[in-house]
């Protein structure tokens, strides 16, 4: 056992968890956590991630912070504004944790960085806005066997699924991202600031289920919640033999930089 | 004969090792750090001059007979200044003593039963109680045998001796108040309720960088309760103190911390069970305030010169016939010549005739009216005394400040003697005002009472420019005694050291002044004028110029050449513990660090294990003389006791048998070793626990793993209790200890909810569980 007495108070209330106990909490204080995008979905991932001790953070994203960006991206506060956003993040886990190695990547994630960045981490979380980024983090992350989450809001609406290397990925759901402008993104269409948490901290959730082995992922899933209604539910995938990506005979074989809106890019 | 405490053979035996300790130092063989915690604990401090020290010599009840004295100067003269000095806690010093000659001294004050154990330390200080207790007609009832047994009884128990901070402990004769016992860790005020002796108990007052009034801890106990009080007290600070941070370790931090319903919860739960032992009760000494009768020839006296000293320094005693005697003292100082005629007259006069005070006067008793001619020619022969002036000016309370001490930023017995010049020659009527108290510390510590004085001062470093110069804060408004309430004086303002003579001049005169108008009430004075009349004239006196235009602002009272804070250093009396633990740990991180590129590594690894070895044994009161004890005591109370894991016992055995070769093998587990000692102590709290597990021995072969969670609250006793059954296999056994109370009624729930057996809860006669539990 290697936890420090100050450690095994600040995480008792995991320890005592029967699934977690010391051995789990130890893996979670030696696990890489990589979040994609530092906004809505990466803000709450990252805070209680930090919290929960992961050992390393990885923060991508080439964006400063905006004041339009404080409504829901909680990890950033009023003072930042102009603040690169991995930056500001990284001093907010810094004061959560001091326990947590932050690494910070100010640029977006792209088909020629993309496996760079990736290899060094266990679990990747997907807080991007976009859907050229999100079939981007899928791509790569199955083809360095990288397990996942995904996720994705927009108005009162959140979806999201796990990847593990063998199982169901966006793809196989999805084939190919949708002509730009084609769905709105959350600075055309709105969101409730609250969603973000909400499906920024199952992301989180997931990430420390895989870390700790506890529970079943949403592998092969899709969670899907609309808060207006307050309805879960969870939709069955299966692994899709024609995926491009996954399939039995893929076509897609090297990374790909999808077109977006230049507006998209700077508004997220 | 009469002495004012008796030291058991044990302190006596304990020089010999002082003496070891000395000629180790003397050869390089102990660390500066550790010698210093060594010496203090006897006194011995070291002045601002390298290798010079000063001997704190105690006098409980401010005591010491004339015999004793005649002593102390002998030795002061042979060996230091030629001067007894007088401090602000009633006790003497020799100062300027030379290394090789500290054991002259202390041997020497053995032959008249006089002790520097304890002058400085982690300890019960030198036992406080009014100047005139027991003279004065005043008195309420003599508290000075309650000090000189209590002192007794408390320097002869070996729990006294490491202490988390200084214990101070007063006793004043009536509500006046005069020792302080409100500034006090211990202070006991006379009272008779019904008929019966006793004391109102006031605790956890002190004055320092960070004043605190004390708190009333028991309305009144019988004088019979009176070493109760002190030994619960004691106990309770030990048990509770804190011992991690030198600075925030009084007694008054505790009662800070805990807050009065806690801290008197504490103290009760060791007073109430010995408070009506009255075994324990003190066997007080039979203290005469009484004259011998002398076939010594009368010198009588008189004269206006005569009459003039009669009526500042004599008063007189609630014994008829008797009187007592102030001998002004400049700064506390009395030369060897001076004791000499003194000490040898006294002597004729009987044995209880010497009380040391708080203004670092000497205060004789039990004098016949009938020989005060005689006293009278002596202290006017005197070499070195304030006779000649009103005691205004003796009475003038000062640390010793920069010129020995390490701590001191200006000089306030330069200051005190040109406060003496400027006002002792001026047309001031002192003689109207002998009892206002002007008290001066070199710095924010409070040596000089700057808290209990009519006027305050205390030396803090002026700033013109980038050029420093010796500057004082004003402080007013104390109030002590009469009505039980104690104030601290405030910081009023600031003025440049080289004014506070022409700045006292004005502001005294304008109270001598007024003190008529105001009914003699300094209180009202201050509050209707006299602060603004302070500021007023810090404001006429603020001015500074710079160096070229007058070096002399730059140059403290009794110093020749310009201030300098080069050589000031740390404390010397909280010398300790932590500075000796951060000797060790500093060496074996730095070893760790560099072990690869070393010359010597086996050499090095072994150094590794003394250093880990010796590191914490200051925690558990254990000394080490040699490296191999060292180490032996660190097997044994350290990895027997289980604080360590066992595995660590091979190498200790190699280190200990000086197989050095051996030792290469094993770097890692050495290093490891190194590691985990440093990492204990990070977990040890403020009481000097640690809070790792008892033992971690394998299981099976020994019987079950052993984890003491005693004192760990809910849920972290759980939680540790968890981790203790991950590091198990299926079926082992795991017994832990745990309190009374909630840890009882829910850790064992709590492991079988998970799974494990809980084979049996068993209550331990000294109030906590067993609870053997088996692994799932």
């Amino acid at each position: 056992m290697n936890l420090t007495e100050n450690q095994i108070e600040r995480y008792s209330r995991h320890i005592i968890l029967q699934d977690i106990g010391g051995v789990g909490q130890e893996k979670i204080l030696n696990s890489k956590v990589l979040i994609i995008g530092t906004g809505g979905l990466g803000a709450p991932a990252a805070l209680y991630l930090a919290a929960a001790g992961v050992g390393t953070i990885g923060l991508v994203d080439g964006d400063v912070v905006d004041i339009s960006n404080l409504q829901r991206q909680v990890i950033h506060f009023t003072p930042d504004i102009g603040v690169l956003k991995v930056e500001s993040a990284k001093a907010k886990i810094n004061q959560i944790n001091p326990d947590v190695i932050v690494k910070t990547y100010a640029e977006f994630f792209t088909a020629d960085n993309a496996l760079v960045i990736l290899k060094d981490y266990d679990f990747v979380i997907d807080g991007t806005d976009n859907f050229p980024a999100k079939f981007l983090i899928n791509d790569a992350c199955v083809m360095a066997k990288k397990p996942f989450s995904h996720g994705g809001i927009l108005r009162f609406a959140g979806q999201t699924l796990t990847h593990t290397p063998g199982h169901a990925c966006y793809r196989c759901v999805f084939n190919s991202p949708p002509p730009a402008n084609a769905v709105p993104t959350c600075s055309q269409a709105g969101v409730l600031g609250a969603i973000a948490g909400m499906l920024g901290t199952i992301q989180a959730a997931e990430a420390l289920k895989f870390i700790t082995g506890v529970g079943e992922l949403l592998v092969d899933r899709m969670l899907i919640f609309d808060a207006k209604s307050m309805n879960f539910r969870t939709v069955k995938l299966k692994k899709n033999p024609s995926c491009p990506l996954c399939g039995d005979t893929p076509k897609i074989t090297s990374l790909i930089d999808y077109e977006q809106a230049v507006c998209d890019l700077k508004k997220g | 004969m009469l002495t004012f405490y008796t030291n058991d053979t044990v302190l006596i035996l304990e020089q010999d090792q002082l003496e070891e300790d000395i000629a180790e130092f003397i050869k390089g063989q102990i660390d500066p750090i550790r010698f210093k915690a060594i010496r203090v604990a006897h006194g011995v401090y070291e002045q601002r001059q390298r290798d010079t020290y000063m001997i704190r010599i105690r006098c409980a009840a401010g005591g010491i007979t004339p015999r004793q004295l005649k002593k102390t100067a002998e030795l002061a003269d042979a060996y230091g200044s030629g001067e007894v000095h007088f401090t602000t806690r009633q006790e003497v010093q020799v100062h300027d003593v030379l290394i090789e000659n500290i054991m002259n001294v202390i041997r020497g004050l053995n032959e008249v039963e006089l002790s520097s154990r304890g002058g400085g330390g982690n300890t019960i200080r030198n036992i406080l109680t009014s100047a005139d207790s027991g003279v004065d007609p005043e008195d309420v009832f003599d508290v000075d045998p309650y000090a000189i047994e209590l002192t007794t009884r408390l320097i002869n128990e070996p729990d006294s001796w490491n202490l988390p901070r200084k214990f101070k402990i007063a006793f004043s004769n009536n509500s006046k108040d005069t020792a302080y016992t409100q500034a006090t860790c211990l202070g006991y005020v006379a009272e008779i309720r019904n008929g019966q002796k006793g004391f109102r108990v006031y605790c956890a007052g002190g004055m320092g960088a960070k004043p605190m009034v004390g708190h009333l801890l028991l309305e009144w106990i019988p004088d019979t309760q009176a070493y109760h009080v002190a030994r619960a007290l004691k106990v309770m600070f030990d048990k509770n103190g804190n011992r991690r941070s030198k600075f925030s370790n009084r007694i008054k931090f505790l009662w800070k911390k805990l807050e009065q319903d806690e801290f008197v919860r504490l103290f009760k739960l060791e007073f109430d069970p010995i408070k009506d032992d009255a075994s324990l009760n003190l066997v007080l000494p039979d203290l005469k305030n009484e004259a011998k009768s002398s076939n010594l020839a009368k010198n009588p006296a008189q004269g206006d010169d005569y009459e003039l000293w009669e009526k500042r320094f004599v008063f007189d005693q609630k014994q008829a016939g008797l009187k007592s005697v102030k001998v002004p003292l400049r700064l506390g100082d009395l030369l060897r010549e001076d004791a000499d005629s003194l000490c040898d007259f006294l002597a004729e006069m009987g044995e209880n005739n010497i009380r040391c005070d708080r203004a670092q006067n000497m205060r004789l008793r039990n004098i016949p009216e009938a020989y005060l001619g005689n006293l009278y020619h002596i202290i006017k022969n005197m070499k070195q005394s304030l006779v000649q002036y009103p005691p205004f000016l003796s009475n003038m309370i000062n640390c010793t400040g920069a010129q020995t001490c390490k701590l001191g930023i200006c000089l306030p017995r330069g200051l005190s003697d040109a406060i003496c010049e400027r006002l002792g020659k001026s047309d001031l009527r002192l003689d109207e005002i002998s009892d206002f108290k002007v008290n001066m510390s070199g710095c924010p510590n409070t040596c000089g009472m700057h808290h209990v004085a009519d006027l305050g001062f205390f030396g803090k470093i002026g700033r013109k420019e980038a050029e420093i110069y010796p500057s004082y804060n004003v402080m007013a408004g104390a109030h002590v005694g009469q009505d039980g309430l104690m104030l601290y004086a405030q910081r009023v303002d600031e003025i440049p050291s080289k004014h506070v003579p022409d700045f006292l001049y004005d502001f005294l005169s304008v109270w001598i002044e007024d003190k008529k108008d105001y009914a003699g009430n300094y209180q009202k004075f201050l509050d209707e004028k006299g602060k603004d009349l302070i500021k007023t004239l810090c404001e006429k006196y603020r001015f500074v110029p710079t160096y070229e235009e007058d070096p002399e602002m730059f140059h403290d009272w009794g110093r020749d050449r310009r201030m300098t804070m080069d050589d000031m250093g740390t404390a010397e009396c909280s010398a300790g513990m932590f500075d000796m633990i951060d000797v060790d740990k500093k060496q074996i991180e730095e070893m760790i660090k560099t072990i690869e590129t070393v010359e010597n590594k086996k050499e090095t690894l072994y150094k590794i294990i003394f250093h880990s070895s010796r590191m914490l044994l200051v925690t558990r009161g254990l000394e080490s003389k040699t490296e191999t004890q060292a180490i032996e005591l660190f097997a044994k109370h350290f990895v027997t006791a289980g604080l360590v894991n066992d595995r660590f016992q091979d190498v200790l055995t190699l280190a200990k048998l000086d197989l050095k070769d051996e030792l290469l093998k094993h770097q890692a587990l050495i290093l490891d070793l190194g590691q985990t000692v440093v990492d204990l102590y990070k977990n040890m709290d403020d009481s000097l626990r640690f809070k790792t597990e008892k033992t971690e021995e394998i299981p099976g072969q020994n019987g079950p793993v052993v984890k003491d969670f005693r004192g760990v609250q809910c849920p972290m006793n759980f939680v540790k209790t968890k981790l203790a059954l991950e590091t198990l296999k299926s079926g082992d056994k795991l017994e832990v200890l745990l309190d009374n109370g909630e840890p009882i009624e829910n850790v064992p729930n709590s492991i079988a909810q998970e799974g494990h057996k809980v084979l049996h809860k068993n209550k331990q006669a000294e109030g906590h569980w067993s609870v053997l539990i088996e692994k799932v």
